[in-house]
């Protein structure tokens, strides 16, 4: 195989791989603020509930979460599994989990937001939906950005467990063509996508948080 | 008020874009359990789609050629039984530890892909079969491991799920040789499993024949040993039960043996590891055996 047709090879793989990522960020992203507050909810079993429910999302391998997602439906239902059903639980299934982690970092920065300003946003009128939509979240936003620049990283690497569902994103085809190629050259070309591709995410989080930074300007 | 409702339009919002999502695939799903219970006579999941499952990390009976497309000997058998029912060959990669899975719930219609079926006859409705395989024994030239006997000791590698590691496991017919290895390691491809080879952290690999010749093919300085695990034989793999599909494969194996197609592609791969001598589809049918074959038998 040239080293062209590699390299187109494992682009299109990067593409598939971009495609996991984006879409787990479109959905985890909400939910995890919805799964944030419900954490945060003055019903106690809706609280446990959303414990429960990060608990296992970060007490078991996201990898098995795959499987599980995946083979699911058959298993528990005996449903045939559809042939887009491979991307979609694989989207489900990273969605779901990242929305666990993207929660606790929700939690964390509408925690640290000092009690007083709660209190001066109702003498000022506000209702609590506004105070928080208004007030406290895109001061969250702010704080929490970093932790989140952390998680989207970690997202663009973890891209590659989906080999485990033999889903052709780039780690899948790296690994076949290298064993084609009976070389492990493919996985450092590999390595280097990831490489660049993280290094435009990292850039393009640190140019937002710059942009957010209005008041020590 | 208002703003609570504007909040509560939010979340809600958010949970039904999340919801949607989880249910529109779950009706999918649910859809084709629907096609299913209307079973085609031909066996397939999907009419006129024969859908492959194979690992793609298993040249030469299945990998990414030059081009980036998947071929191997065994997938282009698949095309052919495709060309002559008139079906659409869908080549689907898939993880060999999840093989099973696969095949259970549908995904795919069958396993081609080197699949052994000694051993596993009680799990799998099999076609004839169409290879002489074995399991034989990888180590470097100057590793000083001249027989099985020599592997006492070692360090073993052998793929995950894989016929080798039957052999070797408790109730395998290789276990007592397997009880004086040092250690067996497992691994997820062949390609790792070479590269411990050659790092020197792995002896030997025990793998199968074919794709062991085709692994030397590729690298300096390593052999098979002559003694080899076992004698066993390839099929193509269908869901246990599912004997509408296996008998027109095996119809169709038949006629590509008799009008050469089977022996033209085998010579293709001849020089890749898969060895005329190993073929066996024609003594499958009960044809006079080769000279060449009779061969591979006594080896064997």
């Amino acid at each position: 195989m040239s080293f062209q047709v590699m390299m187109m090879q494992l682009g299109q793989g990067m593409l598939k791989s971009m495609g996991i990522f984006f879409l787990t960020l479109l959905f985890s992203l909400p939910l995890g603020l919805l799964v944030a507050l419900c954490r945060m909810s003055k019903s106690g079993i809706l609280r446990t509930i959303m414990r429960v429910y990060i608990s296992i999302m970060r007490g078991t391998p996201l990898m098995l979460q795959l499987l599980a997602v995946y083979f699911g439906p058959y298993y528990l239902f005996g449903a045939k599994l559809g042939k887009n059903w491979r991307f979609s639980a694989i989207i489900i299934a990273f969605a779901v989990n990242y929305a666990a982690y993207f929660a606790e970092i929700y939690r964390s920065g509408i925690g640290s937001m000092p009690a007083g300003q709660y209190e001066a946003a109702r003498l000022l009128g506000y209702s609590k939906s506004g105070t928080f939509l208004r007030i406290i979240f895109p001061q969250v936003i702010k704080r929490i950005l970093p932790a989140i620049t952390n998680e989207v990283i970690t997202l663009i690497k973890d891209t590659s467990l989906s080999f485990s569902l033999a889903y052709a994103e780039m780690f899948t085809i790296a690994k076949q063509i290298a064993a084609k190629e009976t070389s492990f050259m493919p996985f450092l070309a590999a390595a280097l996508f990831y490489y660049v591709f993280n290094a435009i995410v990292a850039f393009a989080m640190e140019r937002i948080e710059k942009a957010m930074n209005y008041y020590s300007a | 008020m208002m703003k609570k409702r504007v909040l509560a339009g939010v979340l809600s919002a958010a949970m039904a874009v999340s919801m949607s999502f989880t249910m529109a695939y779950a009706g999918e799903t649910e859809a084709v359990s629907g096609t299913e219970a209307a079973a085609n006579a031909d066996g397939l999941a999907t009419e006129g789609k024969f859908v492959v499952g194979f690992d793609a990390e298993y040249p030469p009976y299945g990998y990414m050629d030059d081009n980036g497309d998947y071929t191997g000997f065994d997938l282009e058998l698949a095309q052919a039984v495709c060309d002559l029912e008139g079906w659409e060959l869908v080549k689907t990669p898939i993880d060999w530890d999840s093989k099973d899975m696969e095949l259970n719930s549908g995904n795919i219609d069958c396993i081609w892909n080197g699949f052994t079926m000694n051993g596993r006859e009680d799990s799998y409705t099999f076609s004839v079969p169409y290879v002489n395989n074995s399991q034989v024994i990888v180590t470097a030239d100057d590793s000083g491991i001249n027989s099985l006997a020599d592997l006492a000791g070692k360090t073993v590698g052998v793929q995950a799920d894989s016929a080798a590691l039957a052999l070797l496991s408790k109730d395998g017919d290789q276990a007592d040789l397997a009880e004086t290895f040092g250690d067996l390691q497992q691994f997820a491809d062949y390609n790792t499993a070479f590269t411990e080879l050659m790092a020197g952290s792995l002896d030997a690999v025990a793998i199968d024949i074919g794709v062991a010749q085709y692994q030397i093919n590729g690298r300096d300085g390593y052999k098979i040993l002559d003694e080899y695990l076992n004698a066993e034989q390839y099929a193509v793999g269908f869901k246990k039960g599912n004997t509408a599909l296996c008998d027109t494969v095996n119809k169709d194996l038949k006629t590509l043996l008799d009008n050469g197609t089977f022996d033209k592609i085998a010579k293709k791969y001849a020089g890749q590891g898969v060895d005329p001598t190993m073929l066996c589809l024609r003594e499958s049918f009960g044809e006079a055996s080769t000279e060449a074959s009779t061969e591979a038998e006594t080896e064997a």
